[in-house]
């Protein structure tokens, strides 16, 4: 989608259906839920986010869509934040600088970076009682052994009478977990560094915007055979639809897009989306990622195992790139001079922002893959499908339907949270109205 | 990871049919050089240099390369591109979806470096037999460095049962001479990579 009002006529959204009557086709076919009749949205109202501005929200469609951050570790109740035993020590304030500086250097908190070393204690009449953290404690127990030997020596010669403690085994996320935590032990709280927009809150035309990207995931999702899932990557800094893709693991002439690679071409899409036989819905079975090892129990007429909609998604945003840049490419012979040239540039362009990712990793103005692109997704993907979004760059996932079989963004597994990855995206959930409808889907 | 003498083990059970005895492991080091060769050729191509080899009834039906940068797509990994190349010609041929189910059942991969989740993931999906690497993939491995995908252990959310299939998988094939050559290539720095850091040599 283009951000320009001129492009924008041009262009033909699929969205044919009203939200509800969308929801209804997701539906087994007598449904016990009671769907609000539609306010069907004229062709315009979904045209661009920027005609929507401050619609969306007094749409009755639209008023409880929510979107949730689906945070790097399992969410846990504020008061069962979980723990790990450490050795602790009363100590003499006099001697609180020198063993801190010793402990740090013998035997550093590993993994508990977010762990303060020393809690401070004001008892009564202002007499101020110092703790250390000596290390780690076994969880089973309780007995001395095994202690380092450099921390027994410390014990000895300062006298030290140790005890076991707990200490919060996570960082907290919000301010709210951090007080939580600092009654067991204190504990410091950082806001999130990378400030990837949206985990701290999205303004109205934001989420204005990702409720309307989300729209055309759901109607890009069906077609007149089955529900699939769709995926869509939009460049957010100018609104344009960069490469969508449905399903092509089971796909009929029915299910495939007439698409074309670059996204120029948006008024020739062409979707059959039409129909109106929800009987007809084979619902889930079509979806790739619901279903990843039962790829070979359905009828098609074109098959591939592997082409979930976000792997074709990125296929196709690769195959634009190339035609965008072809011009561009490295040639082997003088790789010595070009690797250095653009070691340099690469410098140079990190200092560009600080609170955004670098863009443009190259001088030329190609992007290095989906570097700064989000991935509208209708189902929470499938560990391939969301590794394959870790090795694109993509900065941030938006799904609507957890994946209980083999979610890989906090159903099953939790990629965002595997720190060992070199790349990291932030996960976002896009609650549809009927908050209940979804668990009559899984 | 399965341990040596395991694999020792197989391979006698294995070596009473094909092998020669005295030998150790010659198929599977016989194969894995054909995966290396096929890094090697991606080397050449200012690719992050993994390669791999599908065999079938002791013969190579299929080989891949990483060709990430050259199609600007990061998941197109060799054991991706080896499994298109196969999908592509027993579609060809008019195979059945069930036919092919029962021939990736009797796949094995040689992969020079542990596949990644992503790829992990695939080969469950597609319902491979054996998986043999050479160096572990500290970073994004999906069979048993970070995840343990190639493991059905994993319980879906729900509980019931989402046809997850295992394979077999052993590392430490000649994985010295993998990570050679990834430290050769990361020495030369990868030309595409976004950041100007080096990405730590992975160790088997």
């Amino acid at each position: 989608m283009s951000a320009s009002g001129e492009k924008a006529d041009s262009i033909r959204l699929p969205l044919r259906f009203s939200h509800c009557q969308l929801l209804k086709r997701f539906l087994p076919c007598s449904p016990p839920y009671t769907i609000a009749s539609p306010v069907k949205p004229t062709a315009r109202d979904l045209r661009t986010p920027q005609l929507q501005l401050g619609n969306m929200n007094k749409c009755e469609e639209n008023k409880s869509w929510e979107i949730i951050h689906i945070p790097d570790k399992p969410p846990f109740p504020l008061h069962q934040q979980p723990t790990v035993k450490v050795y602790a020590a009363v100590i003499d304030p006099k001697h609180a600088n020198t063993l801190v500086r010793k402990l740090n250097k013998i035997l550093p908190l590993e993994n508990l970076h977010h762990v303060k070393r020393v809690r401070k204690q004001d008892l009564n009449e202002g007499c101020i009682h110092l703790s250390v953290i000596l290390c780690l404690a076994c969880e089973s127990e309780s007995q001395l052994d095994n202690i380092p030997q450099e921390v027994v020596e410390l014990i000895n010669s300062y006298k030290l009478e140790t005890f076991i403690t707990k200490v919060c085994k996570y960082a907290p996320l919000s301010k709210e977990e951090w007080i939580e935590q600092c009654k067991i032990w204190p504990t410091s709280y950082h806001p999130p560094t990378y400030n990837i927009r949206g985990i701290t809150g999205f303004s109205e035309e934001e989420s204005n915007s990702v409720c309307t990207f989300m729209k055309q995931a759901l109607d890009l999702a069906k077609c007149e055979c089955q529900m699939m899932n769709a995926a869509i990557i939009i460049d957010p800094s100018t609104n344009e639809v960069i490469a969508e893709a449905r399903d092509q693991v089971n796909s009929c002439s029915c299910c495939s897009i007439n698409h074309e690679a670059t996204s120029q071409n948006h008024d020739k899409l062409v979707l059959n989306s039409s129909a109106t036989k929800p009987e007809l819905l084979n619902y889930g079975n079509g979806v790739s990622c619901l279903n990843p090892w039962k790829w070979f129990n359905q009828k098609s007429c074109s098959w591939h195992p592997l082409r979930h909609a976000a792997i074709v998604a990125i296929e196709n945003s690769s195959v634009r790139d190339k035609l965008l840049f072809h011009g561009n490419e490295h040639v082997a012979d003088n790789l010595d001079e070009t690797n250095h040239l653009l070691k340099k540039q690469k410098i140079k362009s990190i200092h560009v922002n600080d609170d955004e990712e670098v863009v443009n990793s190259q001088s030329n103005g190609r992007p290095y893959l989906c570097t700064g692109y989000d991935i509208y997704l209708v189902w929470e993907p499938c560990t391939m499908c969301a590794m394959a979004l870790v090795h694109q760059r993509v900065k941030r996932i938006f799904y609507a339907f957890p994946n209980k079989s083999d979610g890989a963004l906090g159903s099953v597994h939790r990629l965002q949270g595997e720190k060992s990855l070199n790349h990291h995206y932030a996960v976002f959930r896009v609650m549809l109205p009927q908050e209940s409808f979804d668990e009559c889907l899984m | 990871m399965i341990c040596l003498s395991e694999l020792r083990h197989q391979y006698y059970k294995f070596a009473s049919v094909h092998i020669k005895m005295g030998e150790e492991m010659p198929e599977i080091v016989a194969f894995m050089k054909l995966a290396l060769e096929q890094a090697k050729i991606a080397f050449d191509n200012l690719e992050v240099p993994v390669g791999c080899v599908i065999v079938m009834d002791e013969k190579v039906i299929s080989c891949g390369r990483n060709r990430t940068n050259e199609t600007r797509n990061a998941t197109r990994h060799a054991e991706m591109e080896a499994i298109d190349g196969l999908l592509e010609e027993w579609k060809e041929k008019g195979l059945t979806k069930h036919e092919v189910v029962e021939m990736f059942s009797k796949c094995y991969l040689y992969v020079t470096c542990e596949p990644c989740i992503m790829c992990a993931s695939a080969l469950s999906f597609i319902g491979i037999k054996e998986v043999y690497y050479g160096c572990a993939n500290d970073k994004f491995g999906g069979c048993g460095s970070i995840l343990s995908l190639h493991t059905n252990t994993t319980t879906s959310d729900s509980g019931e049962d989402v046809g997850r299939k295992s394979y077999k998988c052993t590392g430490g094939i000649m994985g010295e001479e993998a990570v050679s050559l990834f430290r050769n290539f990361y020495e030369l720095g990868n030309p595409n990579a976004p950041k100007p850091h080096r990405q730590p040599i992975q160790q088997p």
